[in-house]
């Protein structure tokens, strides 16, 4: 019986070094959104495809992912948000453990939203604008009523950032400079499904919620939201001491690789370089996932046939037709 | 040669989709139901919580040190204290606090639901058939599975994290009330029938207080399903130590993680000792 099993171990591990014989499996990582999932295929249909190599996903959170990024078991990140994870992404880069490939879109948006019926009211459902003069973000300081928070119903409540993130600080310091934290909560998600869930549970029942959003996300593609207004940005005023006083600088979303990754396939890594999208891309990819009801992989592929003038020039010409020909 | 290998796509079935239909039908049509619920669970925490807050910090490690002096040995009383104590220097009082205040109101649904079923259960072996695999999913379902719709019914905070941690604590309750339930001796019993006791006094008198300790041992493990379900409910907006680890985690920040993590291993040892101390003292006599 023991031999059975030593020997059904030593065929398991052999067939194991058969199989990474060929050429190197690429680890990507999903850290568990829709838009990160999106780029994965894209970049996974051209690297199979057209390069030939064998990739695969490796899903977890973000830190966990990223960990991951970090000591190697993961080769390539398609979406790194980074100043929401600020050092936990700017001391590997330093360190040079995880490399900056390329900045992948930086047109996205961040801030608070509101559902839009709550400014305009919605007559189709019934819904009336319980907050018709809300422009800015300052603005709900008298509307506080309106998002009352049931916990501590002597205040209002804003779903704020995901607990860990970098931007959940900053958030807690604007709430001060708008002077939102005399008459609201900052209300902690935990984390980002269930920062999504509340926020289509409210629009569902037709319901105020004032939360903290980012594009290019599903929810946003899919609901009518609207980003409150806040001062212009001003580099100045974007400073920890003068309590990040203005609406947020689009964020560089960048493509990071593993150290060692470059060496083990160069031409994957000049590919990557070459890599640029928009959210509006994104945006459409996702909706159009949303309405088909399919995967993220469907979307890419989608993507890949539907915007040959973006990405044929990411790789050269025989990779692309090689591409082309696969996806038909 | 497909039809071997692949699944045949005729037998598709879109069952998830029926669920998410029947749950958009719910949050239209019984949306006051469910708000209901909300505000009853709501004003019981809130009422709890601030409880909590209010009694000082020395109070309630004198009262943990005399339950554990008195339920089981001083030495057991002195460590308890001094593991709050530990949790207190390091910061975590109010986030402790918070977490019992959730912990606690779970567990004091969980057995009121759970008791009475459990008991329920053990008179009526069909009705024990058909709550067994319920029971067994409650247990092992993902929790994220349930906790979105939950989300979307009650909103984010407590209350769905309540919601969580009952659903997942509430199974021990009525396992172990059943079986206590049915250990309860024969003879015992029908000493009792031949007296002429009625089928109330019989479980009143004879069968809950021979049952107790296992009842107690039941709630005990409902507690501890409590304490692990505490990280779980931070991710949906409860606030306490779960909170702490969870941002720990985000930041792959090892020595946050650890004190709120050891926090909570503190917080469990010493609730489980206590109430396996109560379940102790009224052990029944053989």
């Amino acid at each position: 019986m023991k031999y059975k099993i030593l020997l059904m171990v030593t065929i398991f591990l052999f067939s194991l070094t058969l199989t990474s014989a060929a050429k190197d499996k690429i680890v990507f990582a999903d850290p568990g959104w829709d838009s990160a999932r999106f780029h994965n295929g894209i970049a996974q249909t051209i690297i199979e495809e057209g390069y030939g190599y064998p990739t695969e996903v490796i899903a977890g959170s973000t830190a966990a992912t990223f960990l991951g990024l970090i000591e190697g078991d993961i080769d390539v990140y398609m979406e790194v948000w980074t100043a929401n994870l600020g050092d936990t992404y700017y001391d590997p880069i330093n360190k040079g453990e995880i490399i900056e490939v390329t900045v992948n879109f930086n047109d996205n948006a961040e801030g608070i939203y509101v559902p839009t019926y709550v400014i305009k009211g919605d007559s189709k459902r019934g819904i009336e604008a319980l907050a018709p003069d809300l422009k800015n973000v300052v603005d709900l300081k008298k509307y506080w009523e309106v998002f009352k928070d049931e916990e501590e119903p002597s205040k209002g409540r804003v779903y704020g950032a995901i607990p860990g993130w970098r931007v959940d600080e900053i958030l807690r310091l604007k709430m001060k400079t708008w002077g939102l934290d005399e008459t609201y909560n900052y209300f902690s998600p935990g984390s980002d499904s269930a920062l999504a869930a509340v926020i289509v549970g409210a629009y569902e029942k037709g319901e105020p919620i004032a939360a903290y959003h980012w594009e290019p996300t599903w929810v946003m593609g899919m609901l009518d939201m609207t980003l409150l207004g806040d001062e212009p940005y001003s580099k100045e005023k974007w400073t920890e001491e003068n309590g990040y006083a203005c609406e947020w600088a689009a964020m560089d979303i960048t493509i990071a690789v593993n150290k060692d990754f470059p060496e083990r396939a160069p031409e994957i890594v000049e590919f990557l370089k070459n890599y640029h999208t928009t959210s509006a891309m994104a945006n459409s990819a996702l909706a159009y996932m949303m309405e088909n009801d399919c995967e993220t992989m469907d979307a890419s592929i989608w993507f890949l046939k539907t915007r040959e003038d973006v990405w044929v020039k990411w790789v050269p010409e025989d990779i692309a037709q090689k591409v082309k020909e696969a996806i038909k | 040669m497909n039809i071997l290998f692949d699944f045949p796509e005729f037998f598709k079935i879109n069952l998830g989709q029926h669920v998410e239909n029947f749950e958009k039908w719910l949050i239209h049509n019984y949306d006051f139901f469910f708000d209901a619920i909300k505000e009853g669970v709501l004003w019981f925490l809130l009422q709890a919580r601030s409880v909590f807050m209010w009694i000082p910090w020395f109070a309630v490690i004198i009262i943990v040190f005399i339950l554990g002096w008195k339920l089981i040995n001083i030495k057991s009383g002195v460590t308890f204290a001094g593991l709050l104590f530990i949790i207190g220097a390091m910061g975590l009082w109010d986030e402790m606090m918070l977490t019992l205040a959730v912990v606690l109101v779970a567990v004091v649904i969980a057995c009121l639901i759970g008791v009475p079923l459990g008991i329920l259960v053990a008179y009526n072996s069909r009705l024990g058939a058909l709550v067994k695999p319920v029971l067994d999913a409650m247990q092992t379902m993902p929790s994220f599975v349930y906790l979105i719709p939950a989300i979307m019914l009650f909103g984010l905070g407590s209350v769905p994290a309540v919601f969580a941690t009952v659903i997942y604590a509430t199974p021990p309750a009525i396992r172990l009330t059943n079986l206590a339930i049915k250990g309860v001796s024969k003879e015992m019993v029908e000493a009792g029938h031949a007296f002429g006791s009625t089928t109330w006094q019989i479980l009143t008198k004879i069968e809950l207080p021979q049952a107790f300790p296992t009842i107690m041992m039941g709630i005990n493990q409902t507690t501890m399903m409590a304490m692990s379900m505490v990280v779980i409910s931070s991710m949906i907006g409860a606030k306490g130590l779960g909170l702490n680890v969870l941002q720990a985690i985000n930041r792959i920040n090892i020595a946050m993680g650890f004190e709120a993590g050891i926090s909570i291993v503190f917080l469990a040892i010493t609730i489980d000792r206590i109430t396996q101390g109560i379940a102790n003292k009224y052990k029944y006599p053989k």
